[in-house]
């Protein structure tokens, strides 16, 4: 009995594979295309975004996403042209069924290098099957463009593309942490975050709180759009609300990647008007990794 | 004396023992369904019995590593193609998208359950995904190829070239470096964006589409010191 004991204690304390777990899937699941994380077993719409669910499990594979521009070279302050093609990775055929998120077939994201150019947009698919999106790209520089969409049959994809615009660049963000209240275009958005210091790789509740908060409506079918980029622009993510019922508190559940500076954009749409408002939120590291790393097997 | 180092031994025990006792929960995403196909396509090639790297073929295996794996692949240390997504685009890309990235850092952070043993993927789908890994055939591409140019420092091409994919050689093991084409015609066009590249783990881009890039084209953020081996379409 004790030696039992004795073993379980060092079986745990070693940090040994646990036993297997109980089923966590029994039966036919349903899952949410766009919320990967909001299943059921049954069919039915997504509490989050109330999107149909959609039976089993496709493989996730990426997509091709081929951005043209014209005229070339792009001219800061001059009129373009975005041509978005979709291929599919087996073939590289054209795909041109896709299904409606957030009431849109394609949602674009736009970010420059300095962060200050900040676009949230939805190019429109032409009887030629590509996706149009006339834009000024007001500045020289790098830009970030980041394209949403579903094609049919596949799983939700999420591709960035990098546009420079020639030209003396701006220089890169450098950001500090700012909080502050903002007013936007008919609300004012405040921002409380848990924990108070977000940590890389670990949940952080990003709390929203909109004055004044009636009228409140959805926009694209969500209660708010976040998209979140690190200065550096290598990640970027885009995110709904994880809790909110059309009151003046929305919240987001964010995990940012790494111990970088990010700016956070949301929008809130109250009485047909959309706000956009963003704040900066530096990143911290969890103490020491090193020390929590398993030993190497031998 | 003997009994209170058993007693304190034993204190020790019980208050280490919940921090590695089960984890709730809290996820949907298993190992079994959506984490072992991750695996099996961008990590095994490497991290499996033989390999280069312990093994994570098992769930067994990975459990011990979830917090580790997280960690490593939010920085984007691993899989290490030490390249930003998006900054150019490459047919043997190696990088994790964005929804599986999500996926992994749920499992991780959600108590990496097993899941159920019929969604596992069968041993023919294994192969099939392990050898959409870039790092099978990856020596082919590791000498000199005939008909590349090296490109140093700021680097004009004399003749026109279509350009089917890069290697860079003594790249420094930190820094970010973006890698551009600037045309005769005043375009620019992104080609690489080097991100913790390590030559450890050396290899080959190769382009979606090969790209023409006429006379008098400049390549440019090749880092001091550094060469790039620009790698020829191959003639029809």
């Amino acid at each position: 009995m004790r030696a039992a004991l004795l073993s379980l204690i060092l079986a745990l304390v070693a940090g040994q594979t646990p036993a297997p777990l109980p089923s966590q899937n029994a039966g036919d699941v349903y899952i949410c295309p766009m919320d990967p994380d909001v299943r059921s077993n049954n069919p039915g719409k997504c509490a989050r975004c109330g999107m149909a669910l959609v039976a089993g499990l496709p493989d996730p594979v990426e997509y091709h996403l081929d951005l043209s521009i014209s005229p070339r070279p792009i001219k800061p302050g001059q009129p373009a042209s975005l041509l978005f093609a979709v291929h599919d990775p087996w073939k590289n055929r054209p795909v041109t069924n896709f299904q409606v998120v957030h009431e849109k077939l394609f949602h674009m994201f736009v970010v420059s290098q300095d962060l200050e150019v900040f676009l949230h947009n939805h190019p429109t698919l032409g009887s030629d099957g590509l996706f149009h999106y006339d834009y000024v790209f007001p500045k020289a520089g790098m830009y970030r463009v980041l394209g949403d969409f579903y094609p049919d049959g596949a799983t939700p994809q999420l591709i960035a593309k990098t546009v420079i615009v020639p030209g003396q660049a701006p220089k890169p963000a450098t950001l500090a942490r700012d909080y502050s209240a903002k007013d936007a275009e008919n609300l004012t958005v405040e921002l409380v975050t848990e924990p108070q210091q977000p940590i890389s790789g670990a949940k952080t509740q990003m709390i929203f709180r909109v004055k004044p908060a009636d009228g409140l409506e959805k926009y694209l079918g969500a209660w708010g759009h976040m998209l979140v980029a690190s200065a550096d622009l290598i990640d970027m993510i885009h995110e709904h609300p994880f809790i909110a019922d059309g009151g003046p508190q929305i919240q987001f559940n964010v995990i940012f990647p790494r111990a970088k500076n990010y700016r956070v954009w949301v929008q809130f749409q109250r009485k047909g008007v959309v706000n956009t408002a963003h704040f900066d939120v530096p990143v911290k590291e969890l103490g020491n990794y090193i020390a929590r790393l398993p030993p190497q097997p031998n | 004396m003997r009994k209170c180092r058993l007693v304190f031994i034993f204190t020790v025990f019980l208050l280490s023992a919940p921090a590695f006792t089960h984890d709730i929960i809290t996820t949907p995403v298993t190992w079994n369904r959506e984490i072992s196909r991750i695996f099996y396509s961008r990590c095994i090639a490497c991290h499996r019995e033989g390999g280069m790297a312990f093994s994570l073929l098992d769930y067994r295996e990975a459990f011990p590593w979830r917090t580790a794996i997280k960690e490593e692949i939010l920085e984007r240390r691993m899989p290490p193609w030490g390249a930003v997504k998006g900054f150019g685009d490459f047919r043997n890309d190696q990088a994790l998208t964005p929804e599986q990235l999500e996926l992994v850092t749920s499992w991780s952070q959600g108590g990496s359950p097993e899941g159920e043993a019929k969604d596992l993927p069968s041993k023919d789908k294994l192969e099939e995904m392990m050898k959409e890994s870039a790092w099978y055939g990856n020596a082919a591409h590791a000498g000199r190829q005939s008909g590349e140019i090296i490109a140093k420092g700021d680097f004009k091409l004399t003749n026109s070239f279509v350009l089917d994919g890069l290697f860079p050689r003594n790249v420094p093991q930190s820094g970010s470096f973006q890698i551009i084409a600037e045309f005769p015609d005043g375009r620019i066009e992104p080609l690489l964006w080097l991100e913790g590249y390590k030559e450890q783990f050396a290899h080959v881009f190769l382009l979606q589409t090969p790209l023409e890039l006429p006379a008098g084209t400049m390549i440019t953020g090749i880092p001091a010191g550094s060469s790039i081996a620009l790698l020829p379409a191959p003639k029809d």
